[in-house]
């Protein structure tokens, strides 16, 4: 049996210890970097003159760019589309999620199903999601339409009307990203420690005051991290609105990604197409500074737990 | 030497896990490797086997230096704590990982599986995926996967801790003949004395972030380095009553002359710490010599003894150890005395071991 | 919790089955106009009750559009291709990519390990038009415009970090012990990677891939800036398919049940990693 004792004989490529992780991660490292390099072309193009109908007028203007914002009400009415659009879908989506994560708390073959179900909408691409809804809110055939004028408003336009475009587009939204936020408060109240419970129902304590006190206050990081998640995305939809309406009627649904995209391609005006995804960048920047925090904290937690 | 460390020195990020560990282990030595849980055996373990690297210091096996050298080249056995077992390869697989390794004929490699696994009796066990063995089956798998390649050097970190008593008891008594069997270099790692004075050799004591003393099982029990040492070793743990030693050598408990050995004269004077087994002290009539009171405060027995917590007119608490069914007190008032001949006396200040003359401190102390 | 008055479950029966309706119903009626004519689609009231038709799917797979005003050629199906093929490229890419650099900031933690695994999370959330639009001149430059190898590698932008934090994850939870042990068997780095971190990640990687495809299918933006007609997916397809197509709602409604068909299935297949899957393997479902 000598022949099996003592070390085994080695061939074939070896990469010392210091530089395996390196090797490792370098091919996700370069395909990023490839991600990198338009960047910080954009950051440049943030402070250029420039236009691709106008070559020849390419310069540098610096912080020009960002100035013009100052005094340019179309920049003011982006800032303003996007942030309602970003509050009105959170704000319901947590809203309704919230409630639907509430109904669905108990496990049941049932509760699991339906939860399964409500799963769908978040699995289409929000850019068909859009086209779903744009059949359904035809003037001509749309079943929506035929409801609402059922129920008295004859006439609903839905998205080609500048009083409701915003409404019909946030409908979308919360069809399509309610389940993520239901979905994630789902774990989370399934995976709160059972005993605060019992306890409160041991002692007849009322159930809006276990709600407010227990539940709420232990449900926090989830709430955080599915909110931030959705915030940082809200701000920056595009899919849905651009299916929608590309934006219109007239400037009602400019908001950051898409008014940056007319610029570029419509009015091909790149530099300040750049400097308004750059004031985008510098808000979802921070957003997600904050999000990650939160999201470490709550990963650490469920992988402490398991 | 078959296996060498010299002034081996581990940082994990801040905190210093060892101190320069040195220890040198002859071809063929069961060293078992004994301390409290967090002492850094583990690690030295781990080291050893190449998983980590040490911050400063060699390690040496078998006369190489083993400085960047894989843990895969190192050609050594391994079972681990908690088993480590490949879940998703049958014990069969588990077994023969080492031999796949070395690329054996598949005919060897049945072969030599089978024979470590008979000699484990897990034979029957074969095809079965870890989480369908019971914990006995897992760790005697285990050990299997240590032993099939033969390795000369072998590393076992605690494998009784995780199995129940029935057969850490077994494997206490099977083990010492399969070790002796494998013709190899091992290094036990326990917390449990009483195994580490089965299995070894040679028993290294680590505490604080280094070895505190190696020596042969009856060395460390009869002279520990230290108070500590003392303490870990045996159970009913020893008695540790702090003394003034006066010459004769004697000292006075509780109004009796309890005298020492000659060799302690050396610490006539000091202010000692008297350490004395619980098995050293027996129950005596009111008129044998050396004999003074105590007040029984409760016996427990044990299985093959019973033990007396007992206490001087001092107040202070003597542990009395005798042989099971053996008649004794129950409570009330008793008398004790004391064979002082295996009485150790330890420095007060540092509970370091006072040398006695004309005897060495056997073992090496580190 | 369980002493529910009568009136409490009527109104849970009612709260769900509105949610139901609300969420299921558009599924529910696109899937009905899909096996519709327009005649049918037209009628007013709106009605559940028809005739059942497949011409529209017909027609798509066909690839030929009948209609009053003649002929019209669609390419819908190489949009369902380009979908098919992009998002499966992408997935592949991913994982050859994602898979090595996951275990290196899982296990193997190197110095900057953490600064670049949350730099490429921070990818995730980077408005994605503020590389696009750049990336359009770029591509042009060097030849990558409109071709599917530079889609794939744009794709890598959604694809990466999540292939990239869901099986970090599942590596972390490996026991070190486990891969020490078969290092200290006598298997190199590689043969241990590929013989236990490998298959024991294999629930997280196979995770990662299918959400890594459904992410990648649902996507828009990238090509629509990216692709013209003959590499566009159905996301971007179905769009200029309305436009073309006019007043053939049956059809459009058709392509929008087949394109959402694939990642509808492929959710319910792999439901329990999606809670992992959508919070970048924060929270397990």
């Amino acid at each position: 049996m000598a022949d099996i004792a003592g070390p085994p004989r080695r061939r074939g490529l070896r990469i010392s210890r210091g530089w395996l992780p390196y090797v490792l991660s370098l091919p996700a490292l370069l395909a990023c970097i490839g991600i990198l390099i338009p960047f910080f072309t954009a950051v440049a193009y943030s402070l250029q003159r420039y236009r691709l109908s106008q070559p020849w007028a390419h310069k540098w203007n610096w912080g020009e760019n960002y100035l013009n914002f100052m005094s340019d009400p179309s920049f003011w009415n982006t800032l303003r589309v996007s942030m309602t659009y970003a509050f009105l879908t959170v704000g319901l989506e947590l809203l309704l999620g919230l409630g639907i994560a509430l109904l669905l708390q108990k496990r049941t073959r049932f509760n699991n199903f339906v939860s399964i179900m409500l799963l769908m909408p978040l699995m289409t691409a929000p850019a068909l999601a859009s086209l779903m809804w744009k059949l359904m809110t035809n003037p001509g055939f749309g079943i929506l339409s035929y409801f609402a004028a059922l129920i008295g408003l004859e006439d609903f336009r839905w998205a080609s009307s500048p009083q409701t475009a915003m409404l019909t587009v946030v409908l979308v939204d919360m069809w399509v990203y309610t389940p993520f936020i239901m979905i994630l408060l789902l774990a989370g109240l399934r995976s709160l420690p059972q005993q605060p419970f019992e306890a409160a129902a041991l002692d007849g304590v009322p159930r809006l005051f276990v709600f407010w006190r227990i539940t709420l206050p232990m449900l926090t990081p989830f709430l955080l991290t599915a909110v931030l998640f959705r915030v940082i995305e809200s701000i920056q939809q595009f899919d849905i609105i651009y299916a929608m309406t590309q934006g219109g009627p007239g400037d009602k649904l400019t908001v950051f990604q898409v008014e940056a995209y007319l610029n570029f391609f419509q009015s091909t005006n790149v530099g300040r197409s750049a400097a308004l995804l750059m004031i985008l960048w510098v808000i979802t920047y921070i957003l997600s500074t904050i999000f990650i925090k939160q999201w470490l904290k709550l990963r650490e937690r469920q992988r402490g737990e398991t | 030497m078959s296996i060498q460390l010299t002034d081996i020195v581990k940082r994990f990020k801040k905190d210093l896990v060892l101190d320069g560990v040195s220890l040198d282990i002859p071809t063929g030595e069961t060293l078992v490797l004994f301390g409290p849980s967090g002492a850094g055996k583990t690690v030295l373990l781990r080291l050893i086997a190449g998983v980590i690297d040490p911050e400063e210091g060699s390690i040496a096996l078998r006369g190489q230096d083993m400085a960047g050298v894989e843990p895969e080249d190192r050609g050594i056995g391994m079972a681990f704590q908690n088993f480590a077992l490949f879940p998703h390869m049958d014990a069969h697989e588990n077994i023969a990982s080492p031999l796949t390794a070395r690329q054996v004929p598949d005919a060897t490699l049945k072969e030599r599986v089978f024979e470590v696994a008979h000699l484990l009796k897990i034979d029957h066990v074969l095809g079965h995926k870890p989480k369908e063995l019971s914990n006995g089956q897992k760790q005697r798998t285990a050990l299997a996967r240590a032993l099939a390649a033969q390795p000369s050097i072998l590393l076992l970190d605690d494998p009784l801790r995780n199995v129940d008593a029935k057969l850490r008891f077994e494997m206490r008594l099977e083990l010492p003949r399969l070790l002796r069997e494998q013709n190899a270099t091992v290094i036990y790692v326990t917390q449990d004395y009483k195994e580490a004075m089965a299995l070894g050799d040679r028993i290294a004591v680590m505490s604080d972030r280094g070895i505190a003393q190696v020596g042969t099982p009856e060395e460390i029990y009869l002279s520990p380095a230290n108070t500590q040492i003392a303490r870990l070793f045996g159970d009913p743990a020893i008695n540790l009553l702090d003394v003034t030693v006066q010459a004769g050598p004697k000292i006075a408990l509780s109004g009796a002359e309890v005298v020492l050995d000659a060799a302690h004269t050396g610490a006539v004077g000091q202010d000692c710490i008297l350490g004395i087994r619980p098995e050293a002290i027996k129950f005596v009539p009111a008129d044998a010599p050396g004999a003074f009171p105590v007040e029984i405060e409760a016996e427990t027995p044990l299985n093959e003894k019973t033990v007396t917590l007992a206490a001087t007119q001092a107040q202070r608490e003597i542990l009395i150890s005798r042989p099971a069914g053996t008649p004794g007190p129950v409570s009330g008032t008793a008398h004790i005395a004391m064979d002082a001949s295996g009485a150790l006396l330890f420095d007060r200040a540092s509970g370091a071991l006072l040398p006695m003359a004309g005897k060495a401190i056997e073992g090496e102390v580190a | 919790m369980d002493t529910q008055s009568t009136l409490e479950k009527v109104l849970r029966g009612i709260a769900i089955t509105a949610v139901i309706l609300f969420f299921m119903f558009p599924i529910f009626w696109i899937f009905l106009m899909s096996f519709q004519t327009n005649e049918t689609i037209l009628r007013v009231p709106p009605s559940i009750v028809f005739e059942p038709t497949l011409t529209n799917y017909k027609a798509l797979i066909t690839g030929r559009l009948e209609s009053t005003a003649g002929a019209l050629e669609i390419e819908f199906m190489s949009n369902l291709f380009n979908s098919a093929y992009l998002s499966t490229m992408a997935v592949i890419v991913g994982l050859i990519l994602g898979v090595p650099a996951a275990y290196a900031f899982g296990r193997l933690k190197f110095r900057g390990s953490e600064d670049i695994a949350f730099t490429l999370l921070s990818f995730r959330f980077a408005p994605p038009l503020l590389v696009l639009l750049p990336l359009t001149i770029y591509f042009q430059q060097i030849g990558l415009a409109n071709t599917y190898f530079g889609l794939i590698w744009v794709y890598q932008l959604i694809v990466l970090p999540l292939i990239l934090w869901i099986v970090r994850g599942y590596f972390e939870d490996i026991p070190a012990d486990i891969e020490y042990a078969y290092r200290i068997a006598g298997h190199g780095f590689w043969a241990t990677f590929r013989k236990i971190a490998l298959p024991l990640a294999m629930p997280g990687i196979a995770a990662a891939g299918l959400l890594a495809f459904i992410f990648a299918w649902n996507n828009f933006i990238f090509a629509l800036v990216l692709a013209s007609a003959d590499k566009q997916p159905v996301t971007v397809g179905a769009l200029a398919f309305v436009t073309a197509s006019g007043i053939q709602y049956g059809q459009i409604a058709a392509g929008i049940v087949l394109s959402i068909l694939p990642t509808l299935a492929l959710a319910l297949y792999a439901q329990r990693y999606l809670v992992e899957g959508l919070s970048l393997g924060a929270v397990k479902g």
